[in-house]
């Protein structure tokens, strides 16, 4: 029953176009689920705005739909409050890597146990096509006016330099293949991304399935290519990102996807939260008690306030 | 013949440790049981700009305001004393180091040129040369103040002879000869003064040995020279103890025993200090023992603080984040969200001079209808403010039990004049703080709930990983927490956020605890203001009492919603004519929002906005000008 197909879906009516590869992305996490047990009340999908934002909401998981670019905060104050949740985050690459690259960085920084699956469509779907962080310069995508005169963001790669310890690219007709990546991502203890190649089939008419379906190779064909980090020197560290990096940059008439980059030596936020504070581990703060055993006074009485802050208090010696 | 009050004022360049002097002199004064307030006023600058520090004791009570002029002024550099020489009251005090005396004013480059220029155009009127000597002759002959001639140099010589210092670190110890100054002229005890510098210096035995050596000399010497004229009468308070507290400490107290799990924030003055203090408990240790765990998370910015703010609400902790202005703009839109969610998140601001960067070390009240009204669209918003430290302690606990009764974001409203004013506070009474949860749901059964039940205007609230499977969004939703244009959905739902639960609120809390009355309905006049304009009025209050006239101060608590028929029925018993407000911004914004709320104008108005705080004797003298007056306002300008 808990794996059953249904338990992880709602049976709302999904809205996105016929044919947009957001069904892949819903898809391949449902078998993902599926395979990992997850209690469904213990996972919470995170999305931003757009047409990705809506992904919550066809699941029966705890969603919370925010604000444009804001998914990655959000997921970081209810994973920090409630550490055992299994937390996903999905976004657009307008939403993740626009308005919200900020959060984008400061996440891989802190390394917090949660997954990031990046909608990546290079157009901004839902405002009607205009051109996003990742689609390359010089493109004109339908909706465009003249061709886009910004670069493109490179996802993977600003992923590794901000450091995230998971960073992989799926492809969103690819559902086994995504399900695989998505299932590790969850798994691994850490930052991680998922970067989707996801495409719009309404506005984008230039990286449409025919142009992905001969260009688009797996990373783990390649029997030489590791890219998992074993014994966490710095060497082995730098040279693992270096070759993550250069393989980033691959797009064109071939395009990777697989894994580029996974280390799971590094401490995450949690583990950094609980050496300077262990009940934090012990207890997590949404169990820990605030109200007294009376059921309404506070849990620190007087006499604990007096002695927490002993520091700011004098004691009055009249002469 | 003792005191019963004494104020007192020592200034120097920004890093030169005068908040060390400050703390040391409050804690010693603690020590004694007296009540003590301690305002510092700096620039947005690490070191070198002037910065002073303005202290009110007494023994009588917990002093709740400062006034001009002063009876003490210490200087640890010329700029304290060209900037502050009209403070010192005729026979007051004035410290100053006698080396400096032939510095001129032109030399002081740390001075802002506008005062650097008004200073010389008085002094030019006043006869006075533009040098330290000939102010300070000034001073002696003309208005009467005693000149404490030091020469630093020579005070620090002998700590070099016996203490072998360097010459940096004897720099370090300009600071400490004006407590060596005010104690011997308050009669202070080395033992207390110790037991400051022990408190500020704990586990450096050195620091304070030497310290007490220099102190102890210098009080000695003034004691012999002056006498002790500043001396107070034995404390009258009866407190066997005392909190030694800043407005940025009492708020982080208050939200640990509120429960506070979750705080993020982004660095900005004057709130930042609120987020350090809570850092050094995490932990909450009593004793060694943990009694909880709060985690104190600095963000990439102010959309992050609140957002993840939020995130830790949803998933069942109570959760705040604290800003000042320029940061509680970029929340707007996660308020916003928040009202739509109906989530309790808790924002405490500090205010402080806007727009923009403003005047970013220095206090304002501009930011209430801002907070009241910030995000988009219409939802019920709980807006409350605090008078003194003692209130801002008890509020920061009900900001929480607001927010999870009417599941809704709460806005603390505070200042940069609470946040970096240090008092003597007795410990809270804990008999009456009551955690208040509202409708959480900590465990609850598997599977989908709704969230937003419209059978009743507060709905259950199960937490995220209670079990309870729920849904939020920003976009318009049905009561599972799914999207919804609905129109008929749409009303039901808006209602709920909005008037319902703004009506409900106001049903609930008494409108006693959200606005207080001190004084009675039959007082010559009513004064009206919020937060930190407590203090001043009510001591204005009762130096005009002292003259025959009676008044009587309404501060308001709750801005929103605002018990509009109760403080209507307060005005109305006054009537236009005896009714002033007086706050810290030009648009008179208290006013404006009780003209909205009940359709009453009040025609006076006492304002300040020059980021300084409201002073007891400016405030008095207002207040009389206006009760002569059919209407009018009064812009205050008493600033340093």
């Amino acid at each position: 029953m808990q794996s059953s197909r249904l338990n992880y879906k709602n049976d709302l009516w999904i809205d996105w176009c016929p044919g947009c590869g957001d069904f892949g992305i819903v898809n391949a996490m449902v078998r993902a689920f599926q395979d990992l047990k997850l209690d469904p009340s213990n996972v919470v999908l995170v999305s931003g705005i757009g047409c990705s934002g809506k992904t919550p909401h066809y699941f029966n998981v705890t969603g919370v739909h925010t604000l444009h670019g804001r998914a990655i905060p959000f997921a970081t104050g209810i994973k920090l409050a409630n550490p055992q949740l299994t937390v996903i985050v999905n976004g657009g690459d307008g939403d993740l890597l626009g308005i919200g690259a900020g959060h984008f960085v400061a996440v891989g920084r802190r390394n917090i146990d949660i997954t990031v699956i990046l909608h990546d469509n290079q157009v901004y779907g839902l405002t009607k096509g205009q051109a996003s962080p990742t689609l390359p310069r010089d493109l004109k995508t339908k909706a465009l006016a003249k061709p886009n005169i910004q670069d493109a963001i490179n996802p993977i790669a600003l992923a590794i330099a901000s450091g995230f310890t998971f960073v992989a690219r799926g492809y969103a007709y690819w559902p086994e293949h995504l399900k695989e990546l998505i299932k590790m991502a969850i798994e691994h203890k850490g930052t991680a991304l998922v970067d989707v190649l996801q495409p719009c089939v309404t506005y984008n008419d230039i990286f449409v399935v025919d142009y992905y379906k001969d260009r688009v190779y797996k990373l783990e064909n390649d029997p030489n290519w590791d890219p998992v980090v074993k014994e966490n020197s710095k060497d082995e560290v730098q040279e693992k990102q270096a070759k993550a990096l250069e393989k980033a940059r691959e797009w064109g008439d071939r395009i990777p996807v697989g894994v580029f980059y996974r280390n799971p030596h590094v401490e995450t936020f949690e583990e950094r939260i609980a050496k300077f504070n262990p009940l934090y581990e012990q207890v997590p703060p949404v169990m820990q008690k605030i109200v007294g055993e009376d059921g309404v006074s506070p849990s620190i009485t007087r006499d604990d306030f007096r002695r927490i802050f002993e520091a700011s208090l004098v004691k009055v010696e009249k002469l | 013949m003792a005191n019963d009050k004494v104020y007192l004022l020592i200034g120097g360049a920004q890093g030169s440790g005068i908040e060390t002097t400050s703390y040391v002199l409050t804690a010693a004064l603690a020590r004694r049981g007296y009540g003590v307030l301690s305002n510092r006023e700096y620039f947005s600058n690490i070191v070198g700009r002037h910065s002073y520090i303005q202290m009110a004791v007494s023994s009588e009570e917990i002093p709740r305001s400062h006034t001009f002029p002063v009876d003490f002024v210490g200087a640890i550099d010329a700029e304290t004393v060209f900037t502050h020489y009209d403070d010192v009251r005729e026979g007051g005090y004035l410290l100053y180091d006698k080396d400096t005396q032939n510095t001129r004013l032109i030399q002081i480059k740390s001075m802002e040129s506008e005062l650097a220029e008004r200073l010389k155009e008085r002094f030019q009127e006043l006869g006075i040369e533009l040098k330290l000597a000939s102010l300070i002759d000034y001073l002696a002959n003309n208005v009467g103040v005693k000149v404490i001639g030091l020469s630093y140099r020579a005070v620090l010589d002998k700590l070099r002879q016996k203490y072998g210092l360097g010459l940096a670190q004897l720099q370090r110890y300009r600071s400490s000869i004006p407590i060596g100054v005010v104690a011997g002229l308050m009669d202070l005890d080395i033992d207390s003064v110790v037991y400051g510098l022990s408190k500020r210096f704990a586990g450096r035995q050195k620091i304070v040995e030497t310290n007490r050596f220099l102190v102890t000399e210098i009080m000695e010497e003034v004691k012999e020279l002056y006498g002790s004229p500043l001396k107070l009468e034995k404390s009258k308070l009866d407190h066997d103890e005392l909190l030694l507290v800043s407005g940025n400490d009492i708020v982080g107290m208050g939200k640990a025993v509120g429960g506070l799990r979750f705080q993020s924030y982004y660095p900005i003055t004057p709130a930042a200090d609120e987020s350090l203090f809570l850092e050094r408990y995490e932990s909450l240790r009593a004793d060694g023992e943990s009694k909880g765990s709060m985690l104190i998370f600095q963000t990439e910015d102010e959309i992050a603080a609140i957002t993840s703010a939020i995130g830790a609400a949803l998933a069942g902790v109570r959760s705040s984040t604290t800003t000042s202005g320029p940061g509680f703009s970029l929340m707007a839109e996660g308020i916003g969200w928040a009202g739509m969610n109906e989530v309790p998140v808790v924002i405490t601001i500090y205010q402080r001079g806007g727009p923009s960067t403003g005047l970013p070390t220095r206090g304002s009240q501009a930011d209430m209808l801002f907070s009241i009204f910030a995000g988009h669209g219409e939802f019920a918003k709980i807006v409350i403010s605090s008078g003194d430290h003692m209130e801002a302690f008890y509020d920061s606990i009900w900001a929480f039990n607001l927010a999870e009764r009417y599941q809704t974001p709460v806005i603390h409203l505070l200042d940069k004049f609470l946040a970096n004013s240090i008092t003597t506070l007795p410990v809270p009474d804990f008999s009456s703080i009551r955690i208040e949860r509202g409708k959480i749901i900590l465990e609850a059964d598997k599977g989908p709930f709704k969230r937003f039940d419209t059978s009743e205007t507060i709905s259950p609230r199960p937490v995220i990983g209670s079990g309870a499977i729920t849904w939020y969004t920003g976009d318009e939703h049905d009561e599972y927490g799914h999207i919804s244009e609905d129109p008929v959905n749409r009303d039901i739902m808006y209602e709920k956020r909005t008037v319902k639960k703004l009506e409900l609120i106001d049903k609930e809390v008494p409108p006693e605890e959200r606005v207080q009355l001190y004084g009675s309905t039959d007082a010559d006049f009513l004064l009206v203001g919020w937060g930190m304009v407590k203090g001043p009025a009510l001591d204005a209050l009762r130096e005009l009492e002292g003259e025959g006239i009676k008044g009587a101060y309404l501060s308001l608590r709750m801005l929103n919603p605002l018990p509009s028929e109760y403080v209507l029925g307060i005005l109305e018993k006054f009537g236009q004519d005896k009714i002033i407000v007086a706050e810290h911004n030009i648009m008179a914004q208290a006013a404006q929002l009780i003209r909205m709320n009940t359709g009453f104008q009040i025609k006076k108005q006492v304002l300040k906005y020059n980021g300084r705080p409201i002073f007891k004797m400016e405030l008095a003298d207002a207040i009389k000008l206006l009760l002569e007056k059919k209407e009018g306002r009064v812009v205050l300008k008493y600033a340093k």
